[in-house]
C-alpha cells in the first residue's frame, strides 16, 4: 500500500512538473531522427546545418502563424535499430505529428512502418530506393525516386549505341528497385538485357561475377553499385583484362570510389539527380548558407533538407498542427512549389514528380560532368 | 575470351578465394584443436593484421611494403597472445559457452577499436592497380600470385612444425588430452602460447593478402570468417589438412556456382555444401579427427 502511494505521488509530481512546461512551450515541434553519430554521422551534421538554416529563416519571418518552429533532434546512430528507437521516442515522448526521417534507404524503411502505424507524417530528403514510401500514406520524400533514374540511365545507354547489355546490381532495396526501373525502360526502348547478376554487399571477391558479366565481350555493362563494392569490382575487372564501358547509378559517384579503384575507375560513367545551381532560389540559399556558416560548401543533400523544411512549414500552416492535417496539406502546398532543388510537386507515390538528372564520368582521376 | 579461358579463369578465381579461406580456417582449426573452443574473435586477428600493415606503411613509420610486413605480423602475434593472457587463460576451465561468449565480446571490442582508430571507411594500401599478366589464357596479378605461393608456404610450414618438431608434437598431444599431456611432463603453457602465435600470424597473413588484393575495412574479418567456419566444418574441426581442402572446396564451389545460378546465392552455395556434408557424415573428407 505504501509502495502504491509512493508511486502515485511520483506520478502526481511528474504531472505537475510537465504540464506547465508543455503549456509554456508555444512552439511548433518537428521531430528529426538524424545520424549524429555512427558511420554516416558526417552526412547527418550537414543535414542538420541546412535544416537549422531553413528554420532560422522561417522563424525570422514570424514562424508559422506567429509560432516559432522548434526541431527536436534525436540521434539515430546510423543503424536501423537505433533509428526505430529514435523515432519511437519522437512519437511517444515528444508527440510530434511530423518527423524528418533518417538517411540511408534501409534505415528509413525500417522506421517508415512505425510512423505509418502511429499515424505520424515522415519525410525523407535523401532516399532514392524505389519502394521507399510504400509503407503508407503518411510517408513522403522530397528526393526523386529511382523510378525516374532508371529510364534516364536506359536513355544514356541507348544514346551511346549500346543496344545489348548485361546488368549487375547490389542485392538490396536500392539496387533491386533501380535495376527493375532500368530494365523496364530499356526493354521498352528496344534494348536487350543479356544477363542479370545480383551480388551481395561488402564482399571482397567479385571476380567470377565480373567474368560472367563480361561473357561475350559486351561493349558496355550496367553496374548499379556502391562506392566500396564498385571500387573492388572495377579493380578486379581491370586486373582480369575486362575492357568495357561501365554505366552506373548515382551511388557510386564519389571521390572515395576513384581513390580506392585508382586508374581502374578511369572512364566509368553514371547518372545522378542534379540540381540546377543557376536558379535564383539556389543562389539565395547558397548566399544564406555562406552568411550563417562562413563557407559555401553545401553539404550533400543539404539543399533537399532545406526544401523539406519549407514544404513542411507550409503544410503545417495550411493543414494545421496535426498529422492528418499535414498529410492532406503536403501535396497541395508542394504542387508547383519551386524550391532550391526544383519543382517539388508530389506524384501519387508521394515522391517528387519531376527530377533532373546529369551524367558523371571519371576523367584523370576526377569525377566530372559528362558532355557529349 | 574463349570458353576455355572463361572456365579456367573461374577455376583460378575459386582457388584464389579458397586459399584465403584456407589460411583463415587453418588458424581457426588450430586453436580449436589445442584449446577445444571456437575462437569467434579470429576474424578480428585477420582484420588487425591487415590494419597493422596499414599502420606501418603510413605515417609516422612510412615503411615500404616488404619491410612493413614483418612488424605487422609480429604485432598480430602479440595480439593473439594478448587475447590468451587477458581473457582466455583466466577462464580456461570455464564451460564452452562462456568461452564462446568471451570470444564474441573480444570480437566486438576489437572491431570497434579498429573503427575508433581508423574509422569505418574503407582504406587501401595505395598500391598502383596493375593489369594482370597473361598466363596460358589466364590473368594473374602479382598479389594473386602471392596468395597462391604464400598459402603453399604456410601449409608446408605448418605441416613441418606440426609433424616434424617437438613443439608440434606437444601441441598434438595437448589436443588429444590436456591433462594427460600435462602429467606426461609436456610444457603445455608453451604449446598453448605457440598455438596462439601461429594462429594469429596465419590470420594476419591471410588478412594482409586479402587486403593487398582488395582493400581494408573493419568488417573484413567477420564477413569472411563465416566461410572459414564452413571450411573448418567440412574438413573436420581440428584437422589442418581438412581446413585446406575445405577452404579450396568452398572457394571453387562458390565461383563455379556463380556461372550457373544467380550470384545473389553465392553464400548459400557454401552453406548448402556444409549442411549436406554434415548431414551425410561429419568429417567425411578426411575420415576421423584426432579426438
Amino acid at each position: 500500500m505504501k509502495k502504491l502511494f509512493a508511486l502515485l505521488a511520483v506520478f502526481a509530481m511528474i504531472a505537475v512538473l510537465t504540464v506547465p512546461i508543455a503549456r509554456a512551450a508555444e512552439t511548433v515541434k518537428i521531430g528529426a531522427a538524424f545520424a549524429l553519430s555512427g558511420s554516416i554521422a558526417v552526412y547527418g551534421e550537414g543535414f542538420k546545418k541546412c535544416v537549422d538554416l531553413a528554420v532560422e529563416e522561417i522563424n525570422a519571418k514570424g514562424g508559422i502563424k506567429g509560432k516559432k518552429i522548434e526541431i527536436v533532434y534525436e540521434d539515430n546512430k546510423s543503424n536501423p535499430k537505433d533509428c526505430v528507437t529514435a523515432v519511437r521516442k519522437l512519437i511517444t515522448v515528444d508527440k510530434v505529428p511530423v518527423m524528418f526521417g533518417p538517411a540511408g534507404s534501409s534505415n528509413f524503411m525500417a522506421v517508415a512502418p512505425v510512423a505509418q502505424e502511429n499515424k505520424v507524417v515522415l519525410l525523407s530528403a535523401q532516399g532514392a530506393a524505389v519502394g521507399l514510401t510504400k509503407a503508407g500514406d503518411y510517408i513522403f520524400r522530397v528526393f526523386p525516386s529511382d523510378t525516374l533514374q532508371g529510364p534516364y540511365l536506359a536513355k544514356l545507354a541507348m544514346s551511346m549505341g549500346y543496344k545489348k547489355v548485361p546488368v549487375m546490381y547490389v542485392n538490396n532495396d536500392w539496387g533491386l528497385g533501380l535495376k527493375d526501373a532500368f530494365v523496364d525502360a530499356y526493354k521498352k526502348m528496344g534494348g536487350a538485357v543479356t544477363d542479370i547478376i545480383a551480388y551481395d554487399e561488402k564482399k571482397t571477391d567479385y571476380r567470377t561475377e565480373l567474368l560472367r558479366a563480361s561473357k561475350g565481350n559486351p561493349p558496355a555493362i550496367v553496374n548499379l553499385t556502391y562506392i566500396n563494392e564498385g571500387a573492388v569490382q572495377f579493380k578486379q575487372a581491370f586486373e582480369m583484362g575486362i575492357k568495357t564501358q561501365w554505366l552506373c547509378g548515382s551511388a557510386a559517384k564519389a571521390p572515395k570510389m576513384v581513390e580506392l579503384a585508382g586508374k581502374a575507375a578511369e572512364g566509368v560513367m553514371g547518372t545522378y539527380p542534379s540540381v540546377s545551381q543557376n536558379t535564383k532560389q539556389y543562389q539565395a540559399f547558397k548566399e544564406a548558407y555562406k552568411k550563417k556558416y562562413g563557407d559555401d560548401k553545401i553539404p550533400i543533400f543539404g539543399d533537399y533538407n532545406y526544401d523539406m523544411v519549407f514544404i513542411t512549414a507550409k503544410a503545417i500552416e495550411k493543414g494545421g498542427y496535426t498529422a492528418d492535417g499535414i498529410r492532406k496539406a503536403l501535396p497541395v502546398v508542394a504542387k508547383g512549389f519551386k524550391g532550391v532543388t526544383g519543382d517539388k510537386t508530389f506524384d501519387a507515390e508521394r515522391s517528387p514528380k519531376f527530377a533532373e538528372y546529369g551524367i558523371w564520368i571519371v576523367k584523370d582521376g576526377k569525377i566530372e560532368d559528362y558532355k557529349k | 575470351m574463349d570458353s576455355f579461358s572463361y572456365y579456367s579463369q573461374t577455376v583460378l578465381n575459386g582457388i584464389l578465394a579458397g586459399c584465403i579461406y584456407a589460411l583463415f580456417a587453418m588458424g581457426l582449426t588450430l586453436i580449436y584443436g589445442v584449446l577445444n573452443f571456437v575462437n569467434f574473435a579470429h576474424g578480428e586477428l585477420i582484420m588487425w593484421g591487415a590494419y597493422f600493415l596499414f599502420l606501418f606503411m603510413g605515417e609516422p613509420f612510412g615503411l615500404p611494403l616488404y619491410f612493413a610486413i614483418l612488424p605487422a605480423l609480429l604485432l598480430t602475434g602479440c595480439l593473439g597472445l594478448a587475447m590468451e593472457y587477458s581473457v582466455f587463460r583466466p577462464i580456461r576451465k570455464a564451460n564452452r559457452l562462456t568461452l564462446l561468449i568471451a570470444a564474441m565480446g573480444i570480437s566486438v571490442f576489437l572491431r570497434n577499436a579498429a573503427q575508433f582508430f581508423w574509422g569505418a571507411e574503407v582504406r587501401t594500401y595505395g598500391l598502383e592497380v596493375m593489369p594482370g599478366t597473361r598466363f596460358i589464357g589466364l590473368y594473374l596479378t602479382m598479389q594473386q600470385f602471392a596468395i597462391i605461393g604464400v598459402t603453399i608456404l604456410c601449409v608446408a610450414g605448418v605441416y613441418l612444425l606440426f609433424f616434424k618438431s617437438r613443439l608440434g608434437k606437444s601441441m598434438r598431444a595437448l589436443s588429444d588430452n590436456l591433462d594427460l599431456a600435462r602429467i606426461s611432463g609436456i610444457d603445455t603453457k608453451r604449446a598453448i602460447l605457440a598455438a596462439w602465435v601461429i594462429s594469429a600470424v596465419l590470420a594476419g597473413i591471410g588478412g594482409i593478402l586479402m587486403a593487398l588484393d582488395t582493400n581494408l575495412n573493419p568488417e573484413m574479418g567477420v564477413v569472411n570468417l563465416i566461410k572459414a567456419f564452413a571450411a573448418t566444418l567440412i574438413g573436420g574441426v581440428g584437422n589442418l589438412w581438412g581446413a585446406l581442402i575445405g577452404g579450396l572446396l568452398i572457394g571453387l564451389a562458390e565461383n563455379i556456382g556463380v556461372l550457373f545460378i544467380s550470384p545473389g546465392y553465392k553464400d548459400g552455395i557454401a552453406f548448402v555444401i556444409m549442411v549436406l556434408i554434415l548431414l551425410a557424415r561429419p568429417y567425411v573428407i578426411l575420415g576421423e579427427r584426432s579426438d
